[in-house]
């Protein structure tokens, strides 16, 4: 009887043993740690700031942080200046290939066009803190109003 | 009885051995392109694809399986649980449904609930902490890190929207055109790169 007792203890032992070294293996692996923000300006984002420059749904979507884009700008949002289009393209690659994205459009490819080919600056049509607008309108208005080519510009 | 013990070993150990090589063996083979590109509604995924870095666009032609982003690799479990479920669900779509009505270009919207993020990190171990890659991804990949676990959570394919798949939008457009006044041109497109992939498994229609 005694002998039966020890091999089911050990049997248990064993099997614990199997369940729980996955899970030290995984407690092993390092953590995700948060961004080093020493010595760098950060800007406490008040509602009031949140409403006065709201971002796009989809820059919203993934919280991004005023200072991601206005680095170095100091911390105060009310003077802020507009940022370069290298900025938006450090994150959207180059021209060429946002051009690429819409490709299937063909001529009128608002990024890649027979007037301005990849020549356009972002905030031709796109504005980041209010509603956006879509420069071809000025001569193309009923193709844009009717979205013929292309849907509302994000 | 030591010996029945061992017969009744021995006999336990293969039916496991057997049991494990078909499900391997069944597993592996239903994982790349070629099984999910017999269901020809999967043609301009699979076509873009092929146009990406991760499906053998590079230099050195190495390539991800589907599986490998598309199912969860935290678990074995979850990840034959939900390549199983995946199976019957999508599969009885294809047989009894109606895939042509699937509106592909909208559900791109939902991708951050058929790519998981373990599965990039299976081969993009160390992207988290390297100290490579450029200051912009360090910065943004860190930016995910803060943001892990919480209500506000992101994933890979929040920002890397069309991994896997370069510019999708366009060979999606091929099949199904956004708008109606490109019909015709996308007709053209299409046959062209059904041309260009046929030996892919790529159907050239008539």
């Amino acid at each position: 009887m005694k002998q039966r007792a020890q091999n089911i203890f050990v049997a248990l032992c064993l099997s614990l043993c199997f369940t729980l070294l996955p899970l030290t293996l995984k407690s092993g692996e390092v953590t995700s740690s948060s961004p080093d923000l020493k010595g760098r300006e950060t800007v406490t984002m008040t509602q009031e700031f949140k409403e006065k420059y709201p971002l796009k749904r989809v820059h919203a979507k993934l919280s991004l942080e005023c200072l991601f884009c206005h680095d170095g700008q100091g911390n105060n949002p009310e003077a802020f200046k507009a940022v370069r289009e290298k900025t938006c393209l450090e994150c959207h690659g180059s021209k060429e290939k946002i051009a690429q994205r819409l490709d299937f459009i063909g001529k009128p490819n608002p990024h890649n066009s027979i007037h301005d080919g990849t020549r356009l600056s972002c905030d031709e049509c796109h504005y980041e803190h209010k509603a956006s607008i879509n420069m071809c309108a000025e001569c193309h208005e009923k193709e844009i109003a009717t979205n013929m080519w292309m849907r509302k510009t994000p | 009885m030591k010996l029945k013990l061992f017969i009744f070993l021995s006999i336990g150990i293969g039916i496991g051995l057997i049991f494990s090589l078909v499900t391997y063996y069944g597993l592996h083979k239903t994982s790349d392109q070629k099984f999910c590109v017999i269901c020809h509604e999967m043609d301009p995924m699979v076509v873009a694809y092929r146009e990406d870095v991760h499906g053998g666009a590079g230099k050195l032609g190495a390539s991800a399986k589907c599986v490998d982003c598309h199912l969860p690799h935290d678990n074995i479990l979850k990840y034959i649980y939900t390549k199983a479920r995946n199976g019957v669900v999508e599969g009885s779509i294809h047989l009894f449904g109606d895939p042509s009505k699937i509106d592909w270009i909208e559900k791109r919207a939902h991708r951050e609930s058929f790519v998981f993020d373990d599965g990039c990190l299976e081969c993009h171990g160390n992207l988290l902490s390297t100290q490579t890659s450029s200051k912009q991804a360090q910065k943004m990949h860190k930016h995910y890190q803060s943001l892990k676990g919480t209500d506000k959570e992101i994933h890979c394919a929040s920002c890397h929207i069309d991994a896997g798949h370069q510019n999708m939008r366009n060979t999606l457009n091929y099949y199904t055109p956004e708008f109606e006044i490109m019909k015709e041109q996308m007709k053209e497109k299409k046959s062209e790169i059904q041309e260009k992939y046929q030996h892919y498994g790529i159907q050239k229609e008539k």
